[in-house]
């Protein structure tokens, strides 16, 4: 069966439009944006206010730091969340109550999550009552407008990635494999770690590099987590395309988040890579 | 000297299902035993429950004096391999076969120097670099059973490892097995519902059947003298004739009406297709003839089978090459039987 040559051009070129003019088109905006200047002339001073300013670091730094810490306690959380639903629930309807308890957040708005937990994080909010109730802090501790309370929000959204992709990976492995291993005289702990995680490393992978990429990029929960305490690099971008409406400028910012979040991201997929092959 | 390995009535059963019932079985340093039996009669939770991967419920397995019935699998002398090979998809074929000695805290050297021995005596020595699913189905065989011998242990354990295999290649390696474990001296129980390859390596034949050991013996004695009716139509294809009484220590061929001694609730004489010849001239006096109508031709080349109608009975007649392949259904024949060579059968 082979289809006509102008239907086969037409199905390649529909994702490719498709493609350009969503994602290539607006990428292309923002970018040619960042070098040229309010007369269309040619300029990297965007970029040296950016990359000469030490406040322009803190940020980065903080937005990266932030982002990194969700990433692990995501992959510390999800990783054992992933392998209850896969190896250790029996029952099915269970784990399929659990995976719709987990999928089904991602349905609602940021935004009405970001809210929850304010309301929970705040001085006389959900947490603090139980904390105190149980004895186990005597004045409210302050989570709103921290790093920590970022950090809940943040963790809180974005575990499904991880559960999902790592369960995914589990899931794969034939458990004759485990089983081969403990024929061959290997205890548990040192089967999980010569066979079953790295098997799962490229599902973690995958799903680390999700929860990074959609972490440093975040600007919601931040955003309503931070009380205005705390500034992350999105915000600085929404500042200039929302508030200031300088395209160059916010334009350079998001290059420049793009790029270092790409480099980053590449190193990570590379230590992957050799982590597999090595073990 | 105690056995190798002993299993004292070991039974096993998953929620209603009687996995195991009693089963006993006592197996010799370096032999060879198959475990044969049509799927779901337990042979496999036999192979796991040996091998760790399952508790008994009740009953005992001793490794020569030591009690292993609830020790983890990774605490037993002894080693699997495994039907879907189970190769780690992540190492290399070297690596696969140095885990065990590796991980045993053998340094990296010598267990690659081990692998590499393992490898060689199953004709991969230049495969060490490869991937698994870089090898073909065989290939991959070889590599689970280097990995599974590259510690010597006294006794390996192999669950159907050739069903997935071709038939050509699947006989090579049943041959080839045979004489690695011969060479190693190694004791192997081989799980497998094929009877033909039961017969062709192994020691002894252990028949089971709905969670019990139905017989067990060398593979001429499951073969000419089946315990029971199951024994004889899993393994070959038997022709039962039915037994009446004639009288204490007697019985009367349905077939023909010849007597013969016979102990108390013999139900079957057994004939095997080849003992029933076709009679053409003069007949020895040994033999008993009953004339019959042949209803089936069937020639597949080294052996012609042909069914043959006496009365309510059908008889399978095997002759060897294409003798009697010239007969047409409906032909008349005369077929003889030795009495006194028939195996008699009580259910």
């Amino acid at each position: 069966m082979i289809a006509p040559r102008t239907t086969l051009a037409l199905l390649l070129f529909a994702p490719l439009a498709f493609f350009a003019a969503f994602f290539l088109a607006p990428m292309a905006v923002v970018a040619l944006a960042s070098f040229t200047t309010d007369e269309g002339g040619l300029t990297f001073a965007h970029y040296a206010r950016i990359l000469l300013d030490q406040y322009h670091w803190d940020v980065l730094w903080v937005t990266f730091r932030i982002a990194l810490a969700t990433t692990a306690l995501c992959l510390l959380i999800g990783f054992p969340l992933a392998w209850y639903l896969v190896r250790i629930v029996r029952w099915r309807s269970w784990r399929r109550a659990c995976v719709i308890l987990i999928v089904v957040p991602l349905f609602t708005s940021n935004i009405v999550r970001s809210f929850g937990w304010m309301v929970l994080l705040g001085r006389t909010g959900l947490v603090n009552q139980g904390l105190m109730g149980m004895g186990l802090t005597e004045r409210p501790i302050r989570f709103l407008g921290t790093e920590t309370g970022i950090l809940i929000g943040m963790v809180y959204i974005l575990m499904p990635f991880v559960v999902l992709s790592v369960g995914n990976a589990l899931a794969k492995i034939d458990t004759a494999l485990e089983d081969a291993s403990a024929d061959l005289g290997v205890g548990p702990a040192r089967t999980f770690w010569f066979v079953t995680l790295p098997l799962c490393l490229p599902g973690a992978v995958s799903g680390a590099i999700m929860v990074f990429a959609l972490a440093v990029s975040a600007y919601v929960t931040p955003a309503l987590l931070s009380g205005g305490q705390i500034t992350v690099f999105s915000m600085l971008i929404f500042q200039q395309y929302s508030s200031v409406f300088d395209f160059h400028y916010g334009g350079a910012l998001s290059v420049t988040l793009l790029v270092l979040t790409l480099v980053l991201v590449t190193l990570a997929g590379r230590v992957g890579e050799r982590g597999r092959r090595a073990a | 000297m105690p056995p190798l390995l002993s299993i004292d009535a070991v039974s096993k059963n998953f929620a209603a299902h009687r996995a195991l019932v009693e089963v006993d079985l006592a197996v010799e340093a370096g032999e060879f035993i198959a475990l044969l039996g049509p799927s779901g009669c337990g042979k496999t939770t036999l192979l796991r429950c040996i091998a760790g991967f399952l508790t008994p419920d009740a009953g005992r397995i001793r490794i020569e004096d030591e009690d292993i019935t609830r020790a983890p699998p990774y605490r037993r002398p002894l080693n699997t391999v495994f039907q879907s090979y189970a190769l780690f998809p992540h190492m290399s074929v070297a690596d696969n076969v140095a885990y065990g000695p590796r991980r045993a805290g053998v340094g990296r050297r010598e267990a690659q120097a081990r692998a590499r021995e393992a490898l060689a005596l199953v004709g991969l020595e230049e495969m060490g670099t490869r991937l698994p699913r870089a090898l073909s189905g065989g290939q991959q065989q070889r590599v689970a059973l280097a990995r599974a011998i590259v510690n010597r242990p006294k006794l390996l354990l192999l669950d159907e490892p050739l069903s997935a295999l071709d038939l050509k290649l699947r006989r090579r390696m049943q041959i080839e097995l045979k004489h690695i474990q011969e060479k190693l001296g190694i004791a192997f129980i081989f799980v497998t519902h094929d009877q033909e390859e039961a017969m062709a390596m192994a020691d002894r034949i252990v028949v089971m059947h709905a969670g019990r050991i139905e017989q067990t013996g060398t593979p001429e004695a499951i073969y000419r003298a089946p315990a029971t009716r199951f024994v004889a139509e899993f393994v070959g294809e038997p022709n039962l004739i039915p037994l009446e009484p004639a009288g204490p220590g007697r019985a009367r061929l349905a077939l023909g009406g010849a007597e013969l001694p016979a102990a108390a609730g013999m139900r079957f004489a057994m004939a095997r297709p080849e003992d029933i010849v076709l009679v053409d001239g003069p007949v020895p006096d040994d033999l008993a003839t009953f004339p019959g109508i042949v209803e089936e031709v069937l020639a597949i080349g080294p052996l012609t089978t042909l069914f043959v109608r006496c009365g309510v009975l059908l008889l399978k007649v095997a002759r060897l090459g294409m003798s009697g392949a010239e007969l047409t259904p409906g032909s008349t024949v005369t077929i003889g039987l030795r009495p006194a060579a028939l195996h008699l059968i009580a259910e």
